[in-house]
């Protein structure tokens, strides 16, 4: 009796004692040529990073630049979408052998993940709708409307650190969205005054949407952006490194950004 | 191996506010849902035959399709027909309208349980219909329906876990925060798991206590899920 | 993109709201049924346990153990979200399909298990002869209704980026901006599956009544 007791206590914690159990002893680059095929995250809301095409199909800046890394190395590549802020934890548990999703460097990420080289960099927007009558000339400034933005981002913990936290901005005026094409349509319909998240996206956004204008934009939690890896996977990243320099070198990187970004 | 205990400590105050927006949100969308489902119910046992069919559909659709579905169409559909809710007022009337159709059935249930010789009864000491649904069988019909209806609030409690995916900052909200804060999804949702639990015993003692306080004495029907 | 395009991209998710459903409902059944029978002929302690079981499973929202399950991995075990969603809507399901099976074992009258006994059958010949023939059909109504729950619940593995009917018609949406088309398309297709499930189960539970025993 005692037996069946035990088998429902491992049961019940079961997902408890498997934390902290994830010893990797091999380089996730030997699995990757060993199975032919690099499992990559994205979540693909953020154009023109990544992005769905018309018939449903992933395109994006991200996209063709991981779908060129995979090329190089031999490899088939396999998308998973989902949720941003799910992204580094699937990650680190090995769910995904990397994850490209327009990330910044990041303190808090690099506890638990690495980040390869930088591939490109970046500048946080703030957007609102034309029915917005406030003025937003410094970025504190946002603290007095209803802001919106997607969970776990960089643009989430800049808001939280310093708005948020020390009370400048009500917790319930800041509303965190699964995705951002979702806090764009509460943008349009009015839910949030301002939308804060990557300027090159934001671009994209006004573009798609006349009603849209960004009142600011610059580095405030942004920078640099790179490619999620897992932790001190050395092998991994010294060859993920090794390919964007190559790229970068060969201008492939410029030829990207003029393609998606008109730059 | 239970390090995921000391996440009380350091977001306790996130998942108590959490547990309060998940109640709320648990005692609206049941309120709501009883008053629609009362008169669903209602209009499936004495409405017209075409009052009997929309009430029907109503239900099947309801019961028929996600929540979450259900959802994502109040939320972000409607605003393309100009019908736009706050967050909190979506996840209102998603859980009301939803939680209605199951509330009706219930209470369909308990209303056919008192039959229609009671109605009989009441009609020949001289009551109207109407007066007779009111005076005699919903008395008794809303006492009989505790213990299947008593099913209801704790799935309703359960089922309020998706609207954080419309930006709700309920428990489950909370929950993804601190996992996206520490990296240590399953620490953190086992411990969210442990507030669910506490929640739902709370509501079943207290579901219990009324059952008991409200039994009518020789009367019962079968329960069930 | 015409509407036929649209829908049959929704659609198309049909096959992971079919495989979840099929990989959780027929789990849950298993280990349902096993339990259920611990609890009914396992003695007191054995239906502790059950008991225990039931409760934490039937308290915990579905999408809370999604996210456990789908993130408790070592290198051994690395659950794709398919298989960590369908495996813990299974868990879930299968502490109510113990209750269900509990409810039927219990609703055969014990003294047919006596009457059995008396014939000569052992109880385990008892149990799989006489009883669970009779509890089966018993079950069929309740199933029913879990089958529909299970189909529903299955939306759920939209948090894990499973592209199901869900998941596809949010993505569609998105990009054709026609949000209220969309999610209205998944609707149809789920409710389309809801009741032809129900209704087929219904068509099962007439064909298999026992005259005697309405």
């Amino acid at each position: 009796m005692k037996k069946y007791f035990l088998l429902v206590v491992a049961l019940v914690l079961v997902a408890s004692m498997l934390v902290g159990c994830s010893s990797e002893p091999k380089s996730v680059l030997d699995k990757i040529n060993e199975a032919k095929k690099v499992v990559v995250g994205t979540s693909a809301d953020y154009p023109p990073y990544e992005f769905l095409d018309e018939a449903g199909n992933k395109t994006g800046f991200d996209i063709d630049l991981m779908t060129e890394i995979a090329k190089r190395m031999g490899v088939e590549l396999e998308w998973v979408d989902m949720p941003f802020d799910s992204l580094v934890a699937a990650v680190d548990s090995g769910k995904l052998d990397m994850s490209i999703s327009c990330f910044n460097y990041d303190e808090e990420r690099d506890k638990t993940v690495d980040f390869s080289t930088a591939y490109y960099t970046t500048e946080d927007a703030f957007v609102v709708n034309s029915t917005f009558t406030g003025s937003v000339v410094k970025p504190e400034d946002v603290a007095n409307y209803k802001v919106g933005v997607q969970s776990g981002t960089v643009q989430d913990s800049w808001l939280t650190d310093n708005l948020v936290t020390p009370g400048l901005l009500p917790e319930a005026n800041l509303s965190r969205y699964e995705r951002v094409d979702q806090a764009a349509l509460d943008l349009a319909n009015g839910r949030i005054e301002v939308l804060m998240a990557d300027y090159v996206p934001v671009q994209a956004l006004v573009a798609q949407n006349p009603d849209l204008t960004v009142v600011y934009h610059g580095e405030l939690s942004t920078g640099p952006i790179n490619i999620v890896l897992p932790d001190g996977d050395t092998a991994l990243k010294t060859e993920v490194d090794r390919i964007i320099k190559e790229l970068q070198d060969e201008g492939f990187i410029d030829q990207l950004a003029v393609k998606y970004f008109s730059e | 191996m239970l390090t995921w205990l000391g996440y009380f400590e350091r977001f306790g105050k996130n998942f108590l506010h959490g547990a309060g927006v998940t109640l709320e949100l648990t005692a609206i969308g049941l309120a709501i849902g009883f008053v629609l489902g009362l008169l669903l119910a209602l209009a499936r046992c004495f409405g017209p035959k075409w009052l009997q069919q929309v009430a029907g559909a109503y239900i099947a659709v309801f019961r028929g399709t996600p929540l979450l579905v259900q959802l994502f169409i109040i939320y972000y559909g409607l605003p393309e027909i100009g019908i736009a809710f706050s967050q909190n007022m979506a996840a209102y009337l998603a859980l009301g309208l939803n939680s209605a159709a199951y509330q009706a059935e219930y209470l369909r249930g308990s209303i056919n349980a008192i039959g229609a010789a009671q109605m009989q009864a009441g009609r020949s000491i001289g009551l109207s219909k109407w007066q007779t649904i009111r005076y005699v069988i919903l008395p008794q019909a809303l006492r009989l329906a505790l213990p299947s209806w008593s099913n209801e609030p704790i799935s309703l409690l359960k089922t309020t876990a998706v609207v954080f995916l419309i930006a709700v900052q309920d428990l489950m909200a909370e929950g993804k925060r601190a996992a996206t804060a520490t990296f240590d999804f399953v620490g953190v949702y086992l411990a969210v798991a442990l507030v669910y639990l506490v929640m739902v015993f709370a509501l079943d003692a207290l579901l219990k206590f009324l059952e008991r306080k409200t039994k009518i004495p020789g009367m019962d029907i079968e329960t069930s899920r | 993109m015409d509407f036929g395009q649209f829908i049959s991209y929704i659609a198309s998710g049909t096959v992971y709201t079919v495989g979840v459903t099929l990989v959780a409902l027929p789990s849950g059944l298993l280990i349902g049924t096993i339990l259920a029978l611990l609890y009914v002929y396992g003695g007191k302690a054995a239906a502790r346990v059950m008991n225990l079981y039931s409760t934490v499973f039937r308290g915990i929202p579905p999408l809370v153990l999604l996210f456990i399950l789908y993130f408790a991995v070592t290198k051994g075990i690395n659950l794709s979200a398919f298989w960590a969603g369908s495996l813990s809507l299974g868990i879930v399901s299968s502490a109510y399909q113990m209750e269900i099976v509990r409810g039927a074992l219990l609703s055969v009258s014990g003294d047919q298990l006596m009457a059995a006994r008396a014939i000569g059958l052992s109880r385990l010949q008892a149990i799989r002869y006489v009883v669970l023939p009779q509890a089966v059909r018993l079950a069929i109504p309740p199933w029913s209704n879990e089958a529909a729950i299970v189909i529903k619940d299955s939306s759920l593995v939209y948090a894990l980026g499973v592209p199901e009917i869900l998941r596809r018609a949010q993505l569609i949406g998105a990009s054709s901006q026609r949000y209220l088309l969309a999610y209205l398309s998944a609707a149809v297709i789920y409710f389309l599956l809801v009741f032809g499930t129900t209704r087929l189960l219904a068509m099962l539970e007439k064909k298999l009544t026992i005259p005697s025993n309405p």
